[in-house]
């Protein structure tokens, strides 16, 4: 077993799983949508696009990029959380909050792709 | 925390820019191009393995202390109990953690949330501190360093847009050659295996930017690095001080560039033969060639002055006459295969020589020194040689005296025994080699000077001097075609040019421009120094000293038709076309063509 096969499988799931976690319900109802677990995606996509850098080969690239499109989508999404609801006036809308999880729905996109990714890796090292 | 990324992200995105430029090069080198393009890019890579720890934990140090600062309770000035929202903590630690320090915000902060904040600062700190003690590490790390210095050579002689040399080897030998390259306005690369070496590039204080490459030759990356690919690529000089090193790159260059101009340094004839094998390639042999040079001298003193300066860089004033040495008997102290080579050469020019060994110092006396005319010290150390000649000299005073000098660090020795003829390995190498590389025509030229006598020498350079003054001239070549001498060609191929007239002052016609034809060829074989009288064809090509304005004049004759037929015929022609339609209908008398 390989440590860092490990951790690297893990935060590249967890980023998945979060993002789903906060993705999953009603798309406009704020109460839906627990804050805290969008700002744990972001974290931990980003951890998952720094344990990405330096890989030389094609899927590693394929992997940064996904890991980049999702943490962009993710911050995204948050920033416009922020703006609902501490500088719009209307406050945290139907809308607002729809246009948030559609966001993080994007960034779910590329974590399934990410996902996907790890699991061809895995299949096709085994074979070796 | 962006900032790493935007770095990590332009440097990703300039090294596979810098990539997309190798697809011009022959196919031949294009696979280890390719291979080698992905090399410089390991820099950024190791940037990015080596800063991905200290980055992860400055990224949990972060969020954790956001998420903290956003659970601990706060009051407002109410007294009521709020949370700040995460954007609000976000933003707060944002200014603290970066040591920025702003103000508190939503009032004053309680007693909990402050206890927080001191430990979220310190931890930042510490995750910083890691951070930038790693990037810092590795900016000293000498792999990493070697590497940055890689990309930036293969950055740099990717950019070259001029014909260039690579200059295997950067010894006494090549800093010579190196240095005269560099007068000439020729750009190079240099690759060597010795740190020292390489750095002392910079010192050299070159016109030109000049990369150089550490590494070992033989690996043929390192020369496709050094632009052996490179369509701008004109030549390899093989000139480092191991023989084997210069037989690879020579075999290396004949296969992956066949065609390119290869010039290996050797002292071997085994060598030399393998190398002429893969290749067609020019060797040059400083022992054998010592000897080509002293037969020269014998022969006539003042074609191989002439012949030293026409190789010197520019600038170079020209030595002093020497007399020609009598004859008589020579007596050449040395061992080995020097030796040997030496006396054929010197029995080639009817030379009566005695050959003695350097063993014990006895063996000297058995010469019989007191009836020779010459003495040649050619054993393979300085200090032997100096010692020899001074016994040489004890013996007989009136020799002519000979040394083959090592080291160029021992010249002054060998000036304070007043050697007669002397000559170090870079100098017979500089000489050698920037025959080869100044131009082809010189190349044609050069052979026959000495066989043209002592008297046709003295006067070319008196008639150099005369013209162009104690420092060596440019030497160029001007083709007399279509192209480059388009506005004469009316002349040329009617009863032809007399050379005289050619080289008349656009100025003043009467004068001269302050120029020497050292050679013309026409048909591939080259008349050396052509009077004034010799009439020039369409095709001629000819060889010029002279300085840079009388150039720009004599090219002002060649490419612009007023100007040509004012020299050719001391015509005035009307330069606009008005006048030159007026003036052929009222005198009958058009422009050139």
């Amino acid at each position: 077993m390989n440590l860092e096969k490990v951790i690297f499988g893990f935060f590249v799931l967890l980023a998945a799983t979060l993002n789903f976690g906060f993705f999953v319900g009603d798309m406009g109802d704020p109460h839906m949508h627990n804050i805290y677990e969008l700002f744990a995606a972001v974290v931990v996509n980003l951890i998952a696009t720094v344990l990405k850098f330096g890989d030389r080969t094609q899927i590693g690239a394929v992997h940064l990029a996904t890991s980049l499109v999702a943490s962009l989508q993710l911050i995204a999404a948050s920033v416009m959380w922020t703006w609902a609801n501490q500088v719009s006036s209307a406050g945290l809308t139907h809308g607002a909050m729809a246009g948030v999880v559609s966001m993080s729905a994007g960034a779910l996109l590329a974590n399934l792709v990410s996902v996907v990714l790890l699991v061809v890796e895995t299949v096709s090292f085994q074979r070796r | 925390m962006t900032n790493p990324l935007i770095v990590a992200w332009h440097r990703m995105v300039g090294g596979q820019d810098a990539s997309k430029d190798v697809e011009s090069v022959p196919p031949r080198t294009a696979s280890l191009v390719s291979d080698e393009a992905g090399q410089p890019e390991a820099a950024v890579l190791l940037v990015l393995r080596r800063l991905r720890v200290p980055i992860i934990l400055v990224i949990c140090i972060f969020s954790a202390s956001v998420v903290g600062l956003s659970i601990i309770p706060g009051k407002n000035a109410d007294g009521q109990v709020i949370h700040l929202s995460l954007f609000d903590s976000f933003y707060f630690i944002s200014y603290t953690a970066t040591t920025i320090g702003f103000t508190e915000i939503n009032g004053e902060l309680t007693t909990a949330q402050r206890m927080w904040v001191t430990l979220s600062i310190y931890l930042s700190v510490l995750g910083w501190a890691y951070g930038i003690g790693s990037l810092l590490a590795l900016a000293r790390d000498e792999s990493f360093r070697r590497t940055l210095a890689r990309r930036h050579v293969a950055r740099k002689v990717r950019h070259f847009a001029e014909p260039f040399l690579i200059l295997v080897g950067y010894g006494s030998t090549t800093k010579g050659i190196a240095r005269t390259l560099d007068a000439m306005g020729r750009r190079f690369v240099v690759v060597d295996t010795h740190d020292a070496r390489v750095s002392s590039v910079d010192l050299d204080g070159y016109r030109a930017d000049t990369p150089a490459l550490l590494g070992d030759a033989r690996d043929t990356r390192n020369l496709v690095l050094a632009g052996l690919a490179h369509p701008q690529c004109e030549g390899v000089l093989a000139l480092a001080g191991d023989d084997k090193v210069n037989l690879d790159v020579t075999m290396t260059t004949a296969l992956l560039r066949p065609g390119l101009r290869i010039i290996a340094g050797t002292t071997s004839r085994e060598m030399a033969g393998r190398m002429q094998s893969y290749a067609d390639c020019d060797v040059v042999n400083h022992l054998d060639r010592f000897g080509d040079h002293l037969r020269i001298l014998l022969r006539s003193p003042a074609a191989y002055r002439l012949m030293v300066w026409l190789t010197s860089a520019p600038g170079t004033p020209l030595l002093e006459r020497r007399p020609r040495p009598a004859g008589g008997r020579w007596v050449v102290c040395g061992n080995g295969p020097f030796a040997t080579e030496l006396k054929s050469d010197l029995h080639a020019e009817g030379v009566e020589v005695t050959v003695v060994g350097t063993e014990d110092g006895h063996r000297l006396e058995e010469a019989d020194l007191e009836t020779a005319f010459a003495f040649v010290a050619a054993s393979a150390d300085d200090t032997t040689n100096v010692w020899l000649l001074e016994s040489a000299r004890r013996v007989n005073p009136r020799l002519f005296t000979v040394a083959l000098e090592h080291r160029l660090s021992n010249v002054p020795l060998f000036q304070a025994l007043d050697v007669d003829f002397g000559m170090t390995p870079p100098e017979i190498m500089s000489i050698e080699v920037m025959a080869r590389l100044a131009s082809p025509t010189l190349m044609r030229l050069l052979p026959q000077i000495p066989h043209l006598g002592d008297q046709w020498s003295v006067a070319m350079t008196d008639r150099l001097v005369e013209r162009c003054g104690r420092r060596k001239p440019d030497l160029w070549r001007i083709h007399l075609d279509d192209e480059f001498a388009r506005w004469v060609q009316p002349w040329l191929q009617g009863d032809g040019i007399p050379l005289g007239d050619l080289l008349r002052d656009p100025l003043d016609r009467d004068t001269s421009l302050a120029m020497v034809a050292l050679a013309l060829i026409r048909g591939g074989e080259a008349l050396p120094g052509p009077s004034d009288d010799e009439v020039l064809r369409p095709g001629d090509e000819l060889l010029i000293a002279a300085g840079t304005p009388a150039r720009r004049m004599l090219e002002a004759t060649l490419s612009d038709p007023v100007t040509a037929a004012y020299v050719m015929e001391n015509r005035v022609v009307p330069s606009t076309w008005v006048w030159r339609k007026l003036s052929r209908r009222g005198s009958g008398l058009g422009a050139a063509r």
